[in-house]
């Protein structure tokens, strides 16, 4: 059995609409943010939960974390079901809301800190030692005696992580967690979290929009939409199955009047610069480039890169999301 | 235990903080005790009632010396049911409704020793017959301090149920306000109790409200014989179980419709 089972999930929630004219009541309408999810998840996996806004994703971490009751569907944690024994369950899991903060707001990050340590009944010794190696990897040693609402987003989301692993948590939920932050603080972020998973064999199960989080984390990634999950594999898998077309930039030496190219390419032309975007499945790089050397001299060529964001947001079109 | 020592502890040390607040609620009180004291000096000028008025006036200044006490709500506490942050809370090894009471003790005693210490002080310093006088018998004292710790737990047990409240319609101010209104009236904040007419009274000090301050003030006075605190203070503790299992029960029912909203 795998450390997270996680069959046919149903979450339905409830939304009262605006009432109509003429009417007495208020109707009522049904959201289904969970229409029967299934999954499985091992022990020491690093897993990319990704889908447009409103797919579920959020709600699933939710029931997983213990703090909403699924309408259907079954869920084991380590062979715990996280909403029927809350307190025992929560022990050993992590959470991290990108959105929310779970530092209090007027004292000082260290006084957080050490409440959590009362939480979670961690032992002195063990704590001291725990904090020591996470304010290193995290950067917070100067930030312990700040009051939270004096720290930058980035520092924060750092303090926050640092509260969710204090009681070592065997899974960690990490929900949007680089919401916001530069590109320091995530690629910190990322190179933590690798750090934490290896060192520790830490389950993490991250949701996010980052496309760059998942390539960087996740040996695997789960895609949600509307409630249902549409794919279930490696990123690389993901991608090829999207990413189809590539687009070429060229100029010429002197002005071309006329690139010969089957129908199956798109030419534009815009200023000096012609842009190519054509499917090396339906018409061969070597044989665009001879036509593209045949219609004149290049003086540049460049091959534009994929874009991580633009695949998703066509997969997304494509499963109709 | 030690985690809700702990938050106890912390949420204390919070309300240290917030220094500003607590001098413009000492000048706040001060103001309705010296009006209410007028009010009912002129009151007695015209038309003297039974209560002596110097148990009125200490009545008056012991109730806003407490104020904090009655009405105010953790705004933290109703923030992180309106924004969701409560779901972190949700996901610790501890019960949400001891968690969430321990810090609304801390909040209410905190913020009252801070605003009443220093108005009853000022209150003694007072003229005879406007100010606070001195409790009726020391044993009258020492059973109205007894008898102020079910009346400290029967308040977080009630602001525990606006909170179970809050949670379900999302905004506090709908309930507060009436919950506040039936809190101003029925614990004698507004008026004191001893003078409601005493067909009223013998339905009123029954009330859970009137365990929370009037009961220890009465003893303070006088008003109750040292000996009736054997009637009074299991009366007080019924309403202390009955008012925290309420609460319990509306946190449990909760839990099952709970929705986080939003992310």
């Amino acid at each position: 059995m795998s450390y997270i089972e996680v069959n046919g999930l149903k979450k339905t929630f409830t939304v009262r609409k605006k009432r109509e004219k003429g009417k007495l009541l208020r109707e009522k309408q049904t959201v289904e943010a969970l229409k029967g999810v299934s999954f499985s998840v091992e022990k020491g996996d690093l897993v990319g939960y990704i889908g447009p806004n409103g797919a579920g994703k959020s709600t699933t971490v939710k029931i997983l974390s213990g703090i909403l009751t699924p309408d259907g569907g079954e869920a084991k944690v380590g062979g715990k079901v996280p909403w029927l024994d809350r307190k025992e369950y929560v022990k050993h899991i992590g959470v991290v809301f990108g959105q929310r903060s779970q530092l209090w707001w007027d004292v000082p990050i260290i006084d957080s800190f050490s409440l959590l340590k009362d939480i979670y009944r961690i032992p002195k010794t063990d704590y001291d030692n725990r904090l020591k190696e996470l304010s290193d990897a995290l950067q917070l040693e100067e930030l312990m005696r700040t009051p939270l609402r004096l720290l930058s987003l980035g520092q924060r989301m750092r303090a926050e992580l640092c509260g969710s692993l204090l009681h070592r948590p065997e899974l960690l939920f990490l929900d949007e967690p680089t919401i916001g932050l530069d590109a320091v603080s995530k690629l910190a972020l990322r190179d933590f979290l690798k750090w934490e998973n290896r060192e520790y064999g830490t389950t993490v199960m991250l949701t996010t929009h980052d496309m760059e989080d998942i390539a960087a984390l996740c040996s695997r990634v789960m895609v949600l939409g509307h409630g249902k999950k549409l794919f279930d594999g490696k990123l690389p898998d993901l991608l090829e199955k999207f990413d189809t077309v590539r687009t070429v930039s060229v100029r010429y030496d002197s002005d071309v009047l006329r690139i010969d190219m089957p129908e199956n390419v798109k030419c534009e032309h815009k200023g000096e610069e012609y842009i190519l975007t054509y499917s090396p499945a339906e018409f061969p790089t070597s044989r665009l480039l001879k036509a593209l050397q045949d219609a004149g001299n290049i003086r540049e060529m460049t091959l534009q890169p994929e874009n991580i964001d633009h695949l998703i947001a066509s997969m997304y079109k494509e499963m109709d999301l | 235990m030690r985690a809700y020592l702990t938050v106890f502890r912390m949420r204390m040390h919070m309300e240290l903080q917030y220094r500003g607040a607590m001098i413009g609620g000492i000048l706040c009180q001060m103001f309705f005790g010296i009006v209410l004291t007028a009010l009912y000096r002129a009151l007695y000028a015209g038309h003297p009632q039974a209560i002596p008025i110097e148990h009125v006036v200490t009545y008056v200044w012991l109730q806003q010396a407490c104020f904090r006490m009655l009405v105010s709500s953790d705004p933290d506490l109703l923030d992180k049911i309106r924004s969701g942050n409560i779901s972190y809370d949700m996901c610790r090894p501890v019960n949400m409704y001891w968690f969430y009471y321990m810090r609304i003790m801390a909040q209410k005693l905190m913020g009252s020793i801070m605003r009443g210490v220093p108005m009853i002080v000022v209150a003694a310093l007072l003229p005879k017959g406007w100010g606070i006088a001195w409790p009726h018998s020391f044993a009258g004292f020492c059973a109205a301090c007894f008898s102020l710790v079910p009346g400290l737990l029967c308040m977080c047990a009630l602001e525990n149920i606006t909170m179970g409240f809050t949670m379900r319609t999302l905004d506090p101010r709908g309930i507060q306000s009436m919950l506040n209104l039936l809190m101003v009236t029925f614990s004698g904040n507004l008026l004191p109790l001893t003078l409601f007419p005493d067909s009223w009274q013998k339905v009123i000090t029954f009330l859970p409200y009137a365990q929370l301050l009037d009961a220890p003030i009465r003893l303070y006075t006088g008003e109750y014989a040292v000996s009736e605190a054997l009637r009074i203070i299991p009366v007080q503790l019924g309403w202390c179980f009955a008012l925290t299992f309420l609460g319990m029960w509306l946190w449990k029912s909760n839990k099952k419709r709970m929705i986080v909203q939003g992310g």
